[in-house]
């Protein structure tokens, strides 16, 4: 396989993972606003906070609204991390890779595309936008059933669930970040009242309640709940999870040792995490820790498999 | 749908379909006999369908001009244009035998040059093209085969003759939107291929990786790749789509080096690995900045000296564009006689090569009723077509030929013949041509009809999609059992 298209394929696995995850947060903390109108700490501005992209808001735009922070995480094509720009570079990916996809993946990608480029206009409208990220979020899945299914267990599928599992790790750790700061003070007003609500969302923007219940019953607490999505092994959004996938698909790529060395330390911090009083109000901190991990496992596939020096013959 | 019918009207050019208003040809009977029955709405929902097929499926060409780089739908009609089986195995004949003298012609250039000595053809004509690569003198590829993949256009005057108007040797493109067009008309009208025997057109990557690997006899699993300008070139989702239907690796130059043994490598995730056959989608020009232009990013530096040393073949060979020249086109009846030592089954436009005085004489006193044609463009550019062009263009070109006849061919401006089209508001006859491919390695193959190229603008002569053209499904259907009822 060309060095190339391994990138290629690569970036559209995490461009695709990301689209849904994007939809997926953005749906769930919309309905959370229903539930928590008017609060002071938790608003609109919060994803901004998710995405990290403080700077990037405010070179754009004066006010902190619904109306210009949904236009600006889905909609702004000059803001390279929004929504748009994703499916774009993902439609891209998918079309100069043709060659080696099955072709139904790229039609429905294609289709994903003209069906958003169709709808954008209409997201200032709360129901249409919902209805919008829903349609998004079933797309993508159906996107990667086509992978499951229509694809030969080759390197292009391995690059793709490497691509989708680092970048789903990534997205899980700073849905967690974000919901840890915001309990981490256990005294606080948001701790007292709104604590199950907060992780019942939570657990719904990783598609996780029920899974979680049947492991743990219906009680929504912050040391349960974290437990869950850090150290399980057998729930698939978990970070545990999708790190250890991460591993198995590297496992199969040439010349992996030394990538698979520092996801394998990745794992084992993960799972030796502990919900205890004290690194519970920590746990923001090992989410921005592993969110550096993970960026430099990055770093190390692209200089293993796409851009080596190439000892000339 | 009959009103829409009713009205239909060659209006005395040569119908593909009509003998005359009202007159269906034998094997188009039961294609116009199910369009007329077909209601209005209905069809025009097939219409939709066929709209939002290529558009969900993505069949794109990119338009490098409007505002910035526009991916528009591949325009295609959905009426196919059909010819008789009887007419295309006499076609495809012609066509087997034309490309055979050509790669002849080609070899033989570039070795003895035995056709310019025996003073069939002007030195100059042959040596002085722009598409001759005096680097490739001394190199015979395998089977002595140049031109290994060759799209042809064809197209019939008024009384229904059918002509070779080129031949495009270099880098032709359009099999793909043959095979999709094909597969769209399957989905839109699938009840009429109960209705007509009609060839199937799938063949075509299975062929093209056989001609490929045909190449390198000396090698048992030959790695093969296509050579691609990249994801911005207009025709690239072409070059995709038959990577994949062929089994291809896709590449661009950058990802090809050659090694110090003179092999081609590409980068792959496991480190380098050989390349053994190339089919190349970028001009010769470009191939290799060592040898060719300097300045070109699209090639693979030493890519030539590998190919000369046999370590790697090439597809079309470098050097071939020489007879895809307007002036060498000339000479193509000649070459069939002089190679084969038989009679051209299909004809050339009649031409007039401007480098013969009084053949130059003629063509200036008839220049507003001529097409005229530089020797080495493509894509319609840089021609006049004399009966649709301003005082202005044909006093420009008088002063071109005068100058530079050598550079030039004139040929009457055809009759092309038409074919039922759907334009707004109804159907209308448009004029339509018709590239077949041909593939040459150890075996020849043609395709079964091509791909039809409609000018969809009223009146327009200029079938390229990059100047309004769109496309049609052709179809060969089986007329031998009809004759035979007769």
């Amino acid at each position: 396989m060309l060095s190339r298209v391994g990138e290629r394929i690569f970036w559209l696995a995490r461009y695709l993972e990301r689209v849904e995850n994007t939809s997926r947060l953005i749906n769930v903390h919309t309905s959370l606003l229903m539930d928590l109108p008017q609060h002071r700490d938790i608003n609109w501005y919060t994803l901004v906070t998710i995405f990290d992209a403080k700077n990037d808001y405010f070179d754009r735009y004066d006010r902190v609204n619904e109306y210009d922070i949904m236009h600006f995480l889905l909609a702004d094509t000059s803001y390279g991390g929004s929504l748009v720009n994703a499916l774009f570079s993902l439609r891209e990916n998918a079309r100069t890779s043709l060659d080696i996809l099955p072709e139904t993946l790229w039609e429905q990608v294609n289709e994903l595309h003209l069906m958003v480029k169709g709808e954008m206009s209409s997201i200032g409208n709360r129901r249409r936008r919902q209805n919008l990220l829903l349609a998004i979020t079933e797309r993508c899945l159906g996107i990667w059933g086509i992978i499951a299914n229509h694809m030969s267990r080759n390197f292009a599928y391995d690059f793709l669930l490497v691509g989708k599992y680092i970048e789903r790790a990534d997205m899980t750790s700073r849905i967690l970040e974000m919901t840890s700061i915001l309990v981490a003070d256990k005294d606080s007003e948001i701790s007292k009242q709104y604590e199950g609500i907060l992780w019942g969302t939570l657990l719904r923007a990783l598609s996780a309640q029920q899974m979680y219940i049947q492991h743990n019953s219906s009680t929504l607490k912050a040391d349960k709940v974290l437990t869950f999505l850090i150290t399980d092994t057998t729930f698939p959004r978990s970070l545990s999870f999708a790190v250890k996938a991460l591993g198995n698909y590297l496992h199969y790529l040439p010349r992996a040792e030394a990538v698979l060395s520092m996801q394998e330390t990745v794992l084992n911090k993960l799972q030796d995490y502990k919900a205890e009083e004290a690194t519970l109000a920590m746990t923001h901190i090992e989410m921005d820790e592993l969110q550096l991990s993970l960026s430099a496992i990055n770093q190390a596939i692209a200089k293993n498999w796409f851009y080596p020096d190439y000892a000339t013959a | 749908m009959k009103e829409m019918w009713q009205d239909y009207d060659p209006d005395g050019f040569f119908d593909e379909l009509m003998y005359e208003k009202h007159q269906p040809r034998g094997f188009s009977y039961r294609l116009l006999d199910y369009l007329t029955s077909m209601d209005e709405e209905a069809f025009s929902q097939r219409i939709n369908e066929s709209e939002m097929e290529m558009l969900e499926r993505g069949i794109t060409f990119t338009v490098y001009s409007d505002a910035g780089n526009i991916d528009r739908a591949w325009p295609f009609d959905i009426i196919p244009r059909a010819i008789p089986k009887s007419e295309w195995q006499r076609t495809e004949k012609g066509l087997q035998q034309r490309i055979r003298a050509l790669n002849q012609f080609i070899d033989d250039i570039y070795n003895e040059g035995a056709i310019v000595k025996d003073g069939l053809m002007p030195a100059d004509v042959v040596y002085d093209s722009k598409g001759y690569r005096a680097y490739c003198q001394g190199m015979s590829p395998s089977h002595g085969v140049w031109a290994n993949i060759c799209g042809s256009d064809l197209v019939r005057d008024d009384t229904g003759k059918l002509y070779v108007l080129e031949d495009n040797l270099r880098v032709p493109s359009g099999v793909s939107y043959m095979l999709e067009n094909r597969k769209t008309t399957k989905r839109v009208f699938p009840e009429l291929f109960r209705l007509l025997d009609i060839s199937p057109v799938d063949a075509y990557p299975e062929q093209l990786s056989r001609m490929l690997r045909s190449l390198r006899p000396d090698v048992s699993n030959p790695n093969m790749v296509l050579l691609t300008p990249g994801v911005y070139n207009s025709a690239y989702y072409e070059h995709a789509f038959l990577a994949q239907q062929a089994g291809l690796t896709l590449l661009e130059g950058a990802d090809l080096l050659v090694g110090r043994d003179n092999y081609v490598y590409m980068k792959t995730i496991h480190g380098l690995e050989r390349v053994d056959v190339i089919y190349r989608r970028i001009d010769d020009d470009f191939i290799d900045p060592e040898v060719f232009r300097p300045d070109s990013m699209l090639g693979v530096p030493g890519i030539m000296r590998a190919w000369r040393q046999g370590k790697v073949a090439i597809a079309n060979a470098p050097g071939c564009g020489v007879a895809d020249d307007k002036v060498i086109y000339a000479y193509v009846p000649a070459m069939i006689r002089y190679y084969l030592n038989e009679e051209p089954i299909l004809d050339n436009v009649p031409t007039w090569l401007c480098r013969e005085p009084e053949q130059l004489a003629h063509v200036l006193e008839h220049l507003p009723e001529l097409v005229v044609k530089p020797a080495n463009e493509s894509g319609g550019y840089g021609m006049l077509v004399g009966p649709h062009a301003s005082e202005e263009k044909v006093s420009e070109f008088r002063q071109l030929l005068k100058q530079n006849p050598n550079n030039y061919i004139a040929q009457p401006t055809l009759k092309l013949s038409v074919s039922p089209t759907c334009c707004d508001g109804g159907i209308a006859p448009r004029h339509v041509d018709l590239r077949p491919f041909i593939l040459s390695g150890e075996d020849c193959y043609v395709t079964p009809g091509g791909l039809t190229r409609v000018a969809l603008v009223e009146g327009s002569l200029v079938v390229n999609s990059s100047q309004g053209g769109g496309s049609k499904d052709t179809w060969i259907v089986d007329d031998l059992s009809f004759m035979e009822g007769q």
